[in-house]
């Protein structure tokens, strides 16, 4: 932190000349050479080993060994607790320093709703969005419904029950924020394990759900549950012919965010060499088998942008929540 | 017969040198995963996910599978030498494993649970074999209506485990679930009792609350009795080689035992969620309440720790089948395995089966060879294990304290739930001391959760009707058989107490 708050120093001293000499010499240097060999990059890994954002830290962790992309030693650290909570709280802490970085995911958008943290997904320094999880709309392969229109005109006659994961997540904005524009009542229906409300859809419980493309990639193969409607921005090939929302007129642009996060008050020299770095990556082999394997859209925003469009997520997310009475 | 193709064909793959090294280092691995305090097969397999990146895939998923059962067989050690489960599966074995370790027959008991967690596996694995399609049926007609039958077949269980001071059996149970609103609420996202914290969003968890209700609270109560006083006195008495096997008693008492549990293990382990606690669980009341002496329970009772573990092995294999036949995860252990398939490419679903025959079948094969290995490990382990006995308890209980502290904290990294341990220890101690129930408070804090939940899913969907658990037809055959059980379990409580008072009145009482 104390090298942090010399760069910002040394960024405001470039505007009194007589700083100029002073400040440079000691700091210009740490900046010319960022990132230093010699500083360890503590990568927070706010949820435990083996789940999404975790796979996801360690592939791109991986490519940045593996091609030497960056210079020093690299420490991945699972700081797992409060949904996210407790790894990125840590990343807030580390105001200014360049050498703290983390992966963002659904929760990062979700988990201050939630509970009070300090922090919103705006507080910190963006590096990119890199793909977000997008959700299919399914139902069982015994269902009336065979279209994105018989859906809406089925609903429009009786509410169906729907099922996603959770309450305060994306697949209830989604839907919602759906009905909401398509002119149909629903009722949703919450459920915490991935495994229960596959099998709730599969025994005829549901009427329909919506649900990460990669989790019943299989089941979908199969026949078992038919895709109605792909709420990114563009359909996974092994999809193609399920239309997307926006097809259909129904844009919203929510999504879970897996990105790339610094801490707070990062001087744009790391973040600028981090979005470089981060272009790099992406164009790799193993970050291209990553997407696919985990049947994630690829969905690119830098720096700025990357803040913008966590800001308007997280405002619609307030706006439909709070008028559903979630949260105050 | 294709069958014996299909198995073949993955006896074929399973067996190749390093494969059965992959399959012996995870057995190994399950196992010690599974004996330390908090640390189960989710959290094992977890870690060593990563490690498995480089290997070939069908190695890599034995060994996975491999630590996924394996972990099964060492969390019952712990479970009858301490008090101390290591997770929720394991709760049941404490009931009647560590009375008879306390009347020294710890030998017997842990060869018992052995055997009967092979038992348990191989019939698990046997069925998948045979049956894998058939019983992919059941998971695929299982939604909230049902799920709520079965936990409300669960906490018949709980009536039973409530035992002979209700009073007090009912204030435990309530303790869990008070604990169990704890955190966010499901349906509208809104806190409770959290008081701020963002480490109890989550809720409160099984694993620190039985670590510290039966392990800290078992330790803090021989504090009080002065046992590190007692020199070189262990935890519990442990005579000689000869009581190391299990006798002809034994077995006769175990025999239907471990069938029944088996069974009943595997057809619970294949609902998703529901999985191997809720199996033991109600494996150990089907025992007590069928038994002619009930009364044998909870005081060392063979039948009554070798049906829970038989239960829990089948449950643990019977929950592949819907990880192998739908790709959907029925526990956090089988959602880390799923996660492993996901890596190495294999698309899990209704076609795994088809598409990667050699994967499938050789998991399925060298399951069978998994649980043979961990039988003979187990047995040639147990004098070890049983040498931890002798340590003098002044030195034996810090260690136990340290190893449940890490075992918690490691879960989830969460202090807090090293904290709850320890409270949890606190009361766990005056539950002893006063005779209430600790093991009415874990289950009703696994149970009460999973009840609000299925139950306000059911009545979303049923917009308010309860006729949706007697529409279903999967949901009125649970609520049957629930009925069934309670009925069976009213006749033998009569029929005994009617004998007893003939066995009185002729005065032949039977062992």
């Amino acid at each position: 932190m104390r090298l942090g708050t010399s760069l910002r120093q040394a960024v405001r001293g470039a505007a009194l000349a007589c700083a100029v000499s002073v400040a440079a010499l000691t700091a210009a240097p740490a900046m010319a050479e960022y990132p230093s060999a010699s500083e360890r990059l503590d990568w927070t890994i706010a949820f435990g080993p083996g789940g999404g954002n975790d796979i996801m830290a360690r592939t791109i962790i991986s490519i940045l060994e593996k091609y030497k992309l960056y210079p020093g030693e690299i420490v991945a650290q699972n700081r797992s607790g409060g949904s996210g909570a407790v790894g990125w709280g840590h990343l807030f802490n580390q105001k200014g320093n360049p050498y703290g970085i983390s992966t963002t995911s659904g929760s990062f958008l979700t988990t201050p709703l939630k509970a009070n943290t300090p922090w919103g997904p705006s507080s910190f320094t963006p590096v990119a969005l890199l793909a977000a999880d997008d959700l299919i709309l399914v139902v069982n392969k015994d269902s009336p419904i065979k279209t994105f229109e018989d859906w809406v005109e089925s609903s429009k006659k009786t509410a169906p029950a729907l099922g996603g994961m959770g309450a305060v997540n994306v697949d209830f904005i989604v839907p919602t924020l759906l009905a909401e524009k398509a002119g149909y009542e629903f009722e949703y229906v919450a459920f915490n394990k991935q495994g229960e409300l596959t099998t709730a859809l599969l025994s005829g419980a549901l009427d329909a759900m919506v649900v990460n493309t990669g989790e019943v990639s299989g089941l979908i193969e199969a026949g078992d549950i038919r895709p109605i409607a792909f709420t990114g921005s563009q359909t996974p090939d092994w999809l193609k012919g399920v239309p997307t929302l926006a097809e259909k007129g129904y844009d919203f642009g929510i999504s879970a965010p897996r990105g790339v996060v610094l801490p707070p008050d990062v001087p744009k020299e790391a973040q600028d060499w981090w979005i470089k770095t981060m272009k790099e990556v992406i164009n790799k082999p193993e970050w291209q088998e990553y997407i696919k394997k985990h049947d994630l859209t690829p969905t690119v925003l830098w720096g700025d942008e990357f803040t913008k469009f966590l800001e308007t997520n997280q405002e619609t997310f307030g706006r439909v929540l709070k008028a559903k009475g979630v949260i105050q | 017969m294709e069958l014996f193709d299909h198995l073949l064909l993955g006896l074929s793959v399973a067996i190749t040198p390093i494969n059965i090294v992959y399959l012996l280092a995870g057995a190994m691995i399950g196992m010690i995963v599974g004996i330390i305090p908090g640390f189960g097969p989710a959290a094992g397999l977890s870690i060593l996910l990563p490690l498995t990146f480089g290997m070939d895939p069908i190695g890599a998923i034995m060994m996975l599978a491999a630590i996924y059962y394996g972990a099964m067989y060492g969390g019952t050690i712990t479970s009858i030498l301490l008090n101390t489960p290591g997770e929720s599966a394991v709760v049941a074995s404490t009931f009647d494993g560590y009375p008879l370790a306390q009347q020294g027959r710890a030998g017997p008991a842990l060869v018992m649970q052995a055997v009967a967690s092979f038992f348990g596996g191989t019939v698990g694995v046997i069925l998948i074999t045979v049956l894998a399609a058939v019983f992919a049926l059941v998971t695929r007609s299982f939604g909230p209506p049902e799920f709520f039958m079965l936990v409300m077949m669960g906490m018949v269980t709980l009536v039973v485990l409530i035992g002979d001071n209700w009073r007090y059996g009912a204030v435990s149970a309530l303790i869990g679930f008070a604990l169990g609103t704890v955190g966010v609420d499901l349906e509208t996202g809104l806190q409770r009792f959290t008081f701020g914290s963002a480490e109890l969003i989550g809720g409160i968890e099984f694993i620190p609350i039985a670590i510290g209700l039966f392990g800290l609270g078992e330790l803090y109560y021989a504090f009080y009795q002065g046992l590190h006083r007692a020199g070189s006195g262990g935890i519990i008495q442990y005579q000689n080689e000869k009581e190391f096997w299990p006798n002809a008693q034994d077995w006769i008492v175990s025999k239907l035992a471990l069938v029944r549990g088996s069974i009943l293990g595997f057809c619970v382990g294949l609902m998703p969620g529901a999985g191997a606690t809720v199996a033991s669980l109600m494996a150990y009341s089907i025992e007590k309440s069928s038994s002619k002496t009930p009364e044998r329970f909870g005081k060392g009772a063979m039948e009554g720790l070798v049906a829970p573990e038989a239960a829990n092995n089948a449950a643990s294999a019977g929950a592949m089948v819907p990880l192998l036949t739908l790709g959907i995860p029925g526990s956090a252990s089988t959602a880390v395995l799923l996660a492993a398939f996901v890596l190495w490419g294999v698309k899990p679903g209704p076609l795994l089966m088809e598409q990667n025959p050699e994967l499938a079948w050789g998991l399925v094969a060298s399951m069978y060879l998994g649980n043979m290995a961990l039988l003979a490990i187990n047995i040639f382990a147990i004098p070890v294990f049983v040498m931890m006995l002798k340590v003098p308890y002044r030195l034996l209980a810090p260690a136990v304290i340290l190893v449940c502290t890490m075992g918690t904290f490691s879960v989830h990294g969460s202090i807090i739930e090293v904290w709850l341990m320890f409270a949890a220890g606190i009361v766990g101690f005056f539950m002893k001391l006063y005779g209430y129930s600790p093991a009415a408070t874990v289950l009703a804090l696994v149970l009460g959760p999973l009840a609000e939940e299925t139950l306000r899913q059911t009545l979303i969907i049923s917009r308010g009707s309860p006729l949706i658990f007697v529409e279903r037809g999967t949901s009125l055959i649970i609520l049957l058989i629930t009925l069934g059980v309670v009925a069976f379990g009213i006749y033998m409580s009569h029929s005994r107490k009617a004998e007893k008072m003939k066995a009185n009145a002729v005065d032949t009482s039977s062992e």
